[in-house]
Parts: structure tokens; C-alpha cells; sequence
């Protein structure tokens, strides 16, 4: 296919917004005199009774206009189960819940004030690992019972995909059955089994949570947040507020310019507070403002997961079983972190054919802040431990590592574990890109100069996959409309987040209508003037959104060659679309622009005129998916609409005393089904590389034994800088077509750091030998292992020679 | 997050002023960077009933605190230079590399612009970067209040984490370094986590010296206060040569000197592993540089 301004780069829609600060962020919105500031009361316990608030000194304190507690709303929420309040009740479940909030004149008035609110607790023993939680065989734990989070779970409403097992902090189970496990562990000639642990990450947005919520006297809630979501959260802020008479026309959501989301503005989690305060104060804009230490600890947290894998193999390598138990520490709210659970389970196969399968993915409830989602949704934690655990049986078996997986990978047309067929993809291709990028079997020779001794080199590869995780009916919608000068606004509800979206909007609408870049204007959403989008997450954008804006741009085109074969008079099926406006086969001196006639209309002899402005309307939706499926073995739905396949592998240098990793190279191999912007999906892969190496060299969350969060701040929770990137990262962008989505095009934004982490595990295992079980690879670990396993070599070599 | 305490704010225009003042608060701080009081401030760890900032000063007495000069064989750094300051100085390149090599660890170049070398000091947490490196050219501190002039050993400086023998009275007017003359190898390394801005794990300041095959060695982040490995200088006094051996015995002795801690940066046992690794490259690059070769200024050790 040839094209005009798909798969071509060009310039970035908002890019000169951002670097002239013309681009504005909730914060930067000014709301006037009257705007009020909120400050939340936090729980300083994981696990509490309320007995009792006093506000009494607050509500006098100077500048206070109101002290809300949960008393004044006690309603739930929740994306995919409603567990989640707006203000605690009854009971505090992580610490830093918000317990009651004081609405002031200034931030300082509504900070000071909020310290004096008295709130008398009963400590309750908090459960802070999922190993407290739940009973879990081959773990250690208490013999006592373990304390429920949440007894009230079995009346808790949630999406028909959810299975909670009430009386237990279990809050829902993915399970999936196929083969036959029995047979497949017979037919095995070597079964290996081993556990693999994950911490839990924060998204580390450069901008801070932001909300604003003005209700107006006329019963208007309009809220500006920094979202990723801003139709789910004028229909979350609809149904949580719906006590109070809001219904869904009354609410508006506007989202400025948001500074990075990773999934952690997904849905709504602080925001709810802006809501709800604001119809406490009418006529009063009210904002809540997050410091980075509630960025941390109140916002939504990467969930932490224990990984049991157990796997038969043939003595050719050739993978027969697998089973699988996920124990996700899902924190004190499940209402989005469960939908990770699910997704995982789902596809916890990894992108391989195995034909007898057993996953158990737990969700389970813990008192640490929520889980939810977050770039990979579920997908880099199961894979840390699987592809660690391929490597490992690879190594054992003496088959070579890439051997293994060209033997094991899915192709197109496998069975899925859900049932179903795998799409047509580039998995295998990916494998051989990276192979040859990385001199695969090849000795790597040391770029450090100095102390070249303790230097050891090391390869690792991993594949990857990913499919959006969405109901089934999740959808979105475009309009666009032409200005009298032929140029265009696209308007849909997708968010910018960096990742570059508003530009590939631009590139299919651009393709169809013939209209440069930059005469096409696209922006950020308002719920009262954008069409309908579900989310901005499951890297569905350019395949969803991209699919509508696609059919708006081609209904543009339809409108186009009607009016003008009914007012000029020219056969349809001769007109296309050239050089902004319309042209004919059978007649080459036709030429008519768009400016001429998409708002005017075509002037008639008679002197009226045909036509009008013209607006194009596009949705999209998958006719073709369905969650509905056995409980007991996840069989019977097609919950998932396509994977996106890849593969990445990593040459690193590792210094055996200090644990230093070094990267001299990374190649990522995806399949992104069409690339429509080179550069974007560079910048995406270069972005996921470096976000995948943070998460495997440096970051995790600390909590002490009361669930206190320990490095809730940059000091201590570290994200790299441009001193810590490889030397070279080499993109590999592969390009076979679905059968839906713009031109083929397939989502590849969180795909590219599902692999880092489990890819240098591997790499680090080939330098020095060493299986590290659990995130992060820390230098501190890295050398303290490498320590103790020479050690013991030094003392098995002297045993032998006794 | 926005600071909650109350504060008086003042930004005198001379020394007597702000010696007046100090001595009329019950506790007083005083502004230069600010990189550190702004944060503990908002973080609510301390409350200051008055903020005297420093950097308004009339002309003359300004350049007293912003003197970054040698004379002689003393190097002189006054208490509102920053570490981009240092870093950016010919002389300080010249005379004292071991600073510049430093104070480029220090944070990011944003705070390096703000930061002084002097706050680091009298901020005096234990992971401080200026210590080690002050310790080993036995720096002294010379400080100002409304009744006395005080000239105090850097060796004596450090009392506790976040505690100095500083009064409350007391301004300190800048520190200076007696530069030891011959051929003169230094190294400055510190244990990060990552490349980018990091507080230090470890750090420790070498100076190799020609005269008697002389070394000095300080640790910081490895006890409660910096400390200077007197008896590792001992073992190594007088040796031409750093044999395997000698690198050996050092390193047995580090144990007995630190006490490294676990925290949330790093264990007790990495903290004391890489404490040796570190002492042993940094003293034969040290070695190294005093004879003209080993590592470029900065450049990764470990």
C-alpha cells in the first residue's frame, strides 16, 4: 500500500504548545477568586476502627470553610467492583487513607487545619503480604486464621468476570484450565519448579494528581483532572454522586494537558474527593492537589506479585505443562487492580504454545495502598518469572536460549489458553531480529577499561505479549469538522500523555481526506464537546480511537462525494480525494477544494446552494469479544481482541564486585501490526526500555511492619536519568497487519518494558551465573549474591580437592 | 507541600546585623542555598522562629562569604560558594581537584547552583559529600557571632548526625584547606545507586602524598559523623609501594573503624563489602594519579 502521511514521520501536534509552555496542566488553569483548597486528614494505621472524628477545633481554625468527614458521604465507587469509599467508614485500611478532608480560603489554612482534626482510632492488626493473607501452600504462614479485610466482600457489587470468594481476601480468582494436567505432567521428562517475586512500583508521573470540582448553583458538576479517563470518570462521579441527584448530563469532565500517566490516572482514585467536595461548597471551585508523598502512597500502586510456576518439559525442550499460581498483593481496594489480575491470568501462558495449562491468578486483598493499573497491566510481573524460568530449564536442558523459544513460541493459529486462535503476527521474526542485532551465541568483548577484571559480560533475551485488557464492549468515538478553509478539528477523548496520540489522529485523518498535518487541529478532551472514549490505557488508542477517527474521516469522504454528485452532477464512483479536495478519474481538469464548498456549499446557477458543513462521525467498537466463561476454567469467552508480540534482548557488562550493571546495547523487536509514526513508536520503545530498566535495576516500594510506605519521595525512590540509559538501544519495528485497527495497526506503548526486567535477568544469570529470584536487580544484591555463590565455589572446590 | 510553620524572614544588608539577630532568636537559621533548610522546613522535621538570609549582604561584606581564593598554600572557600562554584573554579581545579571531583557528585546541577559547600557541612548528615574531602586536607572552619571569632578542626567539627559544635550564635564565614606541597595524588569516590543524583551509600576522599609515601583516607556514610582512618594511614605511611598485601592488611582493619548501618540506601553488609572495594581502587588510583596516570577526573571507579 502506498501512503501519503501513514508510516511517515511528522511533526508532533503538541509539541509546540509544550516547548513554548503555551500547554496548560490543571494546576496552571486559573479558577479565580473564589477558588477553595482541600486538605486531606490521612490514616496513620494500615489497619483500623474509626471510633470517633473530631472537628471541632478544625471547623474554628482561621480560613476554614468546611470539615467533610465520612459521615457526610457515604457512598462507594469502583471501576470494575464497587469496594472503594470516598471517605473511609468505619474503618481505615492503608495508611494514608483519606478520613475526612478541610476545605479552606488557602493550602496552608487547609493543611494546618487538617492536622487538627482528631480522629480516635482502634488499631486492628494490619495484613501487609499476601503470604498473611491467604492460606498458601508451600509458603510459610501462621497457623491462625487469617484476618479479613473486607467480610462485607460477598455484597459487593462488581463486572460478571469478577469470582470473589466471600469470607476470604480473596477478591476474585482468574482461573484457566485446558489440556490435561495429568497427562502433561506424565509425558514430561523433567518438571521444574520454582517461585518468583515482584515488588510493587509507583508510576512516577513528572505532574502530581490534580482535581478541580466546581457545582454550580443550576446543579452543573463540572470537574478538571488530570486523567487519563475522563468519560469513565464523568460516568464513576454520575454514579457515586447519583445520591445526591447528578446524573451523567450534569456532570462534565475537561482534561488540560496531563504530565505522564503510566496508568496511574486511569480511572479515578483521588478525583472522587474533588466531586464530592464540591458539592459542599456550591458556587465555589474547590481543589485537591496532591503533594508528591500522596503521589506515592494514595494514588494507584503497580501490585506486587509471588509467582509459583511449575514446568514440564520434553528432553528436546519442547514445553508440554505448565501451572501457574499468581498471588497478586492486590492492596486495600481492588475496584481497577482486579481487572490486572484477571488480564494476567489470561495470558500467563506467556507468548508460547503449551498444551496443558493450569493458572491460578488470586487477587487478594492486603493493607497496603491500592493496586491498579500501571504500564503492562499484570503482564511484567507474571513474565519476570516465567521467562526467568524458561532460561533456567533451557540452561538445564543445555538447549540454547533462543533455540527454545523459536521451538516453544506461539504461532498464528495456535490455541489460545481462553480458546480461540492466536492472530497472525511477527513473533518469529522478532526472534531472529533480535538474535542477529545481539550477536546472539557470539563472546561479547568488554567496553570498560578499568578494572577489566572484575568485569563480566552477559546476554539475555525474553519475548513478550500483550493484548489490550478491556470489557468487551469498550469503545470509543470521533467527530471531525471542517473549517471554512479546508483545515480540520479532530475531536475524540483520548488523552495526551505524552506518548504522542493527538499526531497519529492527525496522520489516519490526514491519509483519508488528503489534508496536510498542519492544517488538522486535535486536543484534549471536554465531556460536553468530545465524543464518547473509554479510556486512554491498554495501549488501545491508536487501534480504538485510530479506528474511529478512520471511519469519521471516511464518513467525511462518503458526505463529500454525495453532495457532489448530487449537486454537480459527477459519478461517485469516479471522485477521490487529492491535495485537499475532491478530484475525478474521468475528468482531470475537475478540482474542487474543500474550502470551497465543506462550509459554504456548492453555489448553484440559480444562485442557492447544496450542502452545508460538513462533520464526520466514526465509532468503534469489537463486535467479536465476550468475557463470558466458565468460572472453573476460563473457557467459552474471547475476552481478548488480539495480541502484540515481540521480542528484546540485552548485552550487558556487570562489575563482580560492586554489582554495576552497564548496558552497552538493547534491541526491542515489536510487532506493531502497521507503524503510522516511525518516531513515535521509536520514542515508545526507547521509553519502555528505560522505564522496564528502572523497574528491574533500581525501584521498589518499601513498607515497614505497620504498612508505612519508606520512600515515599525521589530521594529514595529511584527513576534513571540520562546518566543511567544503555548505550545504545536499537528499535526493530516489525509490520504485520491485523484484520482491524487503522491500516493494521496494532498498540505497542506498554508492550516495550514488559520484557526489560526478566531480559536482564537472564543477562545477568549468563555473566555470573546467578538466578535472582525477585525485582529488583540491585547492584547491592547482584554483588551480595555473586559474594555468596563464589564463596561457595571456593568451598566446594576445596571440598573436592579434600 | 508548603511549608506550615511560622517564621520571621529577614535579609540584612550587614554582618553585625545578622550576628545580632542570630544571637537575639531562639532558633535562628541561616539561608544561603537553602537546599537543605527549604525541604526540612516543608517536611515539618524542624521550625525556625527566624530565617536570616545571607546572601543580600552590602557588597563587601558579600564578597567576604563568596571569597574563593588561594593564598599561599591555603585555600580559602567562603560560606555562601556553591559547589557549581568550586567545580567551575581554575584554581580550585588546579590546586585541589579532589573538590571539584566531589562537589560534580554533589545532587544535580540545579541544586549544585544554589547549594554551598559550607550549608553541606553544617547541615551535617551523615552522608554528607564535602566531609571526607575536608578531612583529609584538615580544613579548619572559622566562625563569627556577636561575642567571639572561633577557628575550629574539621576533625572535631562533627559531633552527631545533624550536630556540630556550631552555637546557634554562631555564622560560619568560610573554611580553608592548607594545601600540601609536592606531588599530589587525590581520589573522591562515592557509592550511589544509580548514575544520576543520588546521596551517597558510602563515600570516602583520598589524598596520596609524595612526601613520605604519605596517604590520607576518610570515610563518610560509614558511622554516625565522617571519620578519618588514622590507622589505616599508619599501616600505609612510609609504604612506596601498595603490594597486594598491604591492600589486604587495610582492608582487614576497615571493619574495626566504621559502623555502617542498614537503611533504606543500602545493608550494613554492602555498605561494608563495597567500603573495601572502595578503599583498595581508590588508593591505587590515587596512587596512580600522584605519578601522573590512573583515572580521568571523575571518572567511574567503581
Amino acid at each position: 500500500m502506498e501512503f501519503s502521511f501513514i508510516g511517515k514521520p511528522a511533526v508532533r501536534l503538541d509539541g509546540k504548545e509544550k516547548v513554548t509552555a503555551a500547554a496548560r496542566y490543571v494546576d496552571d488553569l486559573d479558577f479565580g477568586a473564589n477558588l477553595l483548597y482541600a486538605a486531606v486528614v490521612e490514616s496513620p494505621h494500615a489497619y483500623a476502627t474509626i471510633k470517633s472524628i473530631d472537628t471541632s477545633k478544625a471547623e474554628k481554625a482561621p480560613g476554614v470553610v468546611k470539615v467533610i468527614t465520612g459521615k457526610d458521604f457515604p457512598y462507594k465507587f469502583g471501576m470494575y467492583m464497587q469496594d472503594r469509599y470516598i471517605f473511609a467508614q468505619e474503618k481505615v485500611r492503608f495508611v494514608g487513607e483519606q478520613v475526612a478532608a478541610v476545605i479552606a480560603c488557602d493550602a496552608i489554612s487547609a493543611e494546618r487545619a487538617a492536622k487538627l482534626v482528631k480522629v480516635n482510632y482502634d488499631v486492628l492488626k494490619p495484613v501487609l503480604k499476601v503470604e498473611e493473607a491467604l492460606t498458601i501452600e508451600g509458603c510459610n504462614h501462621s497457623t491462625s486464621e487469617p484476618i479479613l479485610i473486607h467480610p462485607e466482600l460477598k455484597n459487593y457489587e462488581h463486572v460478571p468476570w469478577f469470582f470473589p470468594r466471600p469470607e476470604s481476601n480473596i477478591a476474585h480468582i482468574r482461573k484457566i484450565r485446558t489440556g490435561d494436567m495429568d497427562k502433561g505432567w506424565a509425558e514430561a521428562d523433567h518438571i521444574f519448579t520454582d517461585t518468583y517475586t515482584v515488588p510493587r512500583y509507583a508510576h512516577c508521573a513528572i505532574e502530581v494528581h490534580a482535581a478541580v470540582g466546581l457545582y454550580d448553583f443550576s446543579g452543573r458538576l463540572t470537574l478538571w483532572t488530570a486523567s487519563q479517563s475522563p468519560h469513565t470518570q464523568r460516568h464513576l462521579f454520575a454514579e457515586a454522586l447519583a445520591p445526591l441527584g447528578v446524573a451523567h448530563k450534569d456532570v462534565r469532565v475537561i482534561t488540560p494537558f496531563v504530565g505522564g500517566g503510566f496508568g496511574g490516572k486511569a480511572g479515578v482514585s483521588m478525583e472522587i474527593l474533588a466531586a464530592a467536595l464540591a458539592t459542599t461548597v456550591r458556587g465555589n471551585p474547590v481543589k485537591v492537589l496532591w503533594n508528591r508523598a500522596q503521589e506515592f502512597y494514595n494514588t494507584y500502586q503497580r501490585q506486587g506479585v509471588l509467582a509459583q510456576i511449575k514446568v514440564g518439559v520434553k528432553n528436546d525442550g519442547t514445553i508440554i505443562a505448565l501451572e501457574q499460581n499468581l498471588y497478586w498483593d492486590a492492596g486495600a481496594y481492588v475496584e481497577y487492580g482486579a481487572n490486572v489480575v484477571n488480564a494476567a491470568g489470561l495470558s500467563a501462558s506467556g507468548p508460547y504454545r503449551i498444551p496443558n495449562l493450569k493458572i491460578d491468578s488470586y487477587c487478594v486483598y492486603t493493607n497496603l495502598p491500592p493496586g491498579g493499573p500501571y504500564r503492562g497491566f499484570g503482564y511484567s510481573e507474571f513474565l519476570f518469572g516465567l521467562e526467568s524460568h524458561f532460561a533456567e530449564i533451557a540452561k538445564k536442558l543445555k538447549i540454547d536460549q533462543i533455540e527454545f523459544r523459536r521451538k516453544n513460541c506461539i504461532i498464528e493459529g495456535d490455541r489460545l489458553a481462553y480458546g480461540g486462535k492466536m492472530n497472525p503476527n511477527g513473533l518469529q521474526e522478532a526472534i531472529e531480529r533480535v538474535a542477529s542485532e545481539i550477536k546472539w551465541g557470539e563472546e561479547e568483548k568488554t567496553t570498560t577499561k578499568a578494572h577489566a577484571k572484575n568485569i563480566r559480560t552477559g546476554k539475555g533475551i525474553s519475548l513478550f505479549w500483550k493484548a489490550p485488557a478491556m470489557p468487551p464492549n469498550a469503545s470509543s468515538s470521533a467527530f471531525i469538522k471542517f473549517n471554512e478553509d479546508g483545515s480540520i478539528n479532530i475531536l475524540v477523548s483520548a488523552m495526551e500523555i505524552g506518548q504522542g496520540f493527538l499526531t497519529v489522529m492527525a496522520q489516519i485523518a490526514a491519509e483519508i481526506l488528503s489534508i496536510p498535518i498542519e492544517k488538522i487541529r486535535v486536543e484534549t478532551p471536554d465531556t460536553d464537546r468530545n465524543p464518547y472514549e473509554w479510556q486512554t490505557v491498554a495501549s488501545h488508542i491508536t487501534w480504538g480511537t485510530g479506528s474511529a477517527v478512520l471511519k469519521a474521516a471516511e464518513d467525511m469522504r462518503e458526505q463529500i462525494f454525495c453532495l457532489i454528485e448530487r449537486a454537480l452532477g459527477k459519478e461517485r464512483k469516479d471522485l477521490y480525494l487529492k491535495a485537499e479536495g475532491v478530484r475525478s478519474h474521468s475528468d482531470e481538469t475537475f478540482h474542487l477544494l474543500y474550502k470551497d464548498f465543506v462550509i459554504s456549499g456548492i453555489p448553484m446557477e440559480d444562485g442557492t446552494f447544496r450542502g452545508g458543513p460538513i462533520l464526520g462521525r466514526g465509532s468503534f467498537m469489537p463486535e467479536y469479544t465476550s468475557a463470558k466463561s466458565n468460572p472453573e476454567t476460563g473457557q467459552g469467552g474471547k475476552p481478548n481482541v488480539h495480541y502484540t508480540v515481540g521480542a528484546a534482548g540485552i548485552v550487558i557488562e556487570v562489575d563482580t564486585d560492586t554489582g554495576k550493571v552497564t548496558i552497552p546495547k538493547v534491541v526491542m523487536a515489536v510487532d506493531a501490526g502497521r507503524v503510522l509514526n516511525p518516531d513515535l513508536v521509536k520514542g515508545q520503545i526507547t521509553g519502555g526500555v528505560l522505564q522496564g530498566l528502572a523497574t528491574a535495576l533500581y525501584e521498589d516500594m518499601r513498607f515497614d511492619d505497620k504498612g508505612r510506605l519508606l520512600n515515599p519521595s525521589f530521594t529514595d525512590y529511584k527513576i534513571p536519568t540520562t546518566l543511567d540509559i544503555p548505550q545504545e538501544i536499537v528499535p526493530v519495528m516489525l509490520e504485520v497487519p491485523g484484520h482491524d485497527g487503522p491500516f493494521g495497526a496494532r498498540g505497542i506503548g506498554e508492550h516495550t518494558m514488559i520484557p526489560i526486567a526478566p531480559m536482564l535477568a537472564n543477562a545477568i544469570e549468563d555473566a555470573l551465573g546467578i538466578r535472582i529470584k525477585s525485582l529488583p536487580l540491585t547492584a547491592e544484591k547482584i554483588a551480595l549474591h555473586f559474594q555468596l555463590h563464589s564463596h561457595k565455589l571456593i568451598a566446594n572446590d576445596n571440598h573436592s580437592s579434600l | 507541600m508548603a511549608i506550615l510553620s511560622d517564621y520571621h524572614y529577614y535579609a540584612p544588608s550587614t554582618l553585625g546585623e545578622v550576628l545580632d539577630l542570630l544571637s537575639s532568636y531562639k532558633s535562628p537559621a541561616v539561608l544561603s542555598g537553602g537546599s537543605d533548610l527549604i525541604v526540612n522546613l516543608k517536611s515539618g522535621r524542624v521550625e525556625h522562629d527566624a530565617i536570616i538570609d545571607i546572601k543580600q549582604l552590602q557588597k563587601s561584606e558579600l564578597a567576604l562569604l563568596k571569597k574563593l581564593e588561594c593564598k599561599g598554600e591555603t585555600l580559602f572557600i567562603g560560606s555562601l560558594v556553591t559547589f557549581s562554584e568550586i567545580i567551575n573554579s581554575k584554581i580550585v581545579q588546579k590546586r585541589a581537584p579532589l573538590l571539584v571531583e566531589m562537589a560534580k557528585t554533589v545532587a544535580s546541577v540545579g541544586v549544585r547552583n544554589r547549594a554551598s559547600m559550607v550549608g553541606n557541612i553544617c547541615s551535617a548528615v551523615p552522608c554528607m559529600d564535602s566531609a571526607p574531602v575536608l578531612l583529609v586536607y584538615d580544613a579548619l572552619v572559622h566562625t563569627k557571632s556577636i561575642d567571639d571569632e572561633r577557628t575550629l578542626a574539621i576533625q572535631k567539627f562533627f559531633i552527631s548526625p545533624r550536630k556540630t559544635l556550631l552555637r546557634k550564635k554562631d555564622l560560619v564565614m568560610g573554611i580553608s584547606l592548607a594545601l600540601p606541597k609536592g606531588k599530589l595524588g587525590s581520589r573522591f569516590v562515592k557509592l550511589m545507586r544509580y548514575r544520576g543524583e543520588d546521596l551517597a551509600q558510602a563515600n570516602l576522599a583520598i589524598l596520596a602524598l609524595s612526601a613520605n609515601h604519605e596517604y590520607r583516607v576518610a570515610f563518610g556514610s560509614l558511622s554516625g559523623t565522617p571519620l578519618r582512618a588514622t590507622a589505616i594511614e599508619k599501616v600505609l605511611r612510609g609504604e612506596a609501594t601498595l603490594t597486594e598485601e598491604l591492600l589486604t592488611k587495610v582492608k582487614n582493619i576497615l571493619p574495626t573503624l566504621i559502623s555502617p548501618i542498614t537503611d533504606i540506601r543500602a545493608s550494613k553488609e554492602y555498605r561494608l563489602h563495597m567500603a573495601k572495594v572502595m578503599l583498595e581502587r581508590g588508593l591505587l588510583d590515587a596512587a596512580l594519579r600522584r605519578e601522573g596516570s590512573g583515572s580521568h577526573l571523575g571518572e567511574n571507579l567503581i
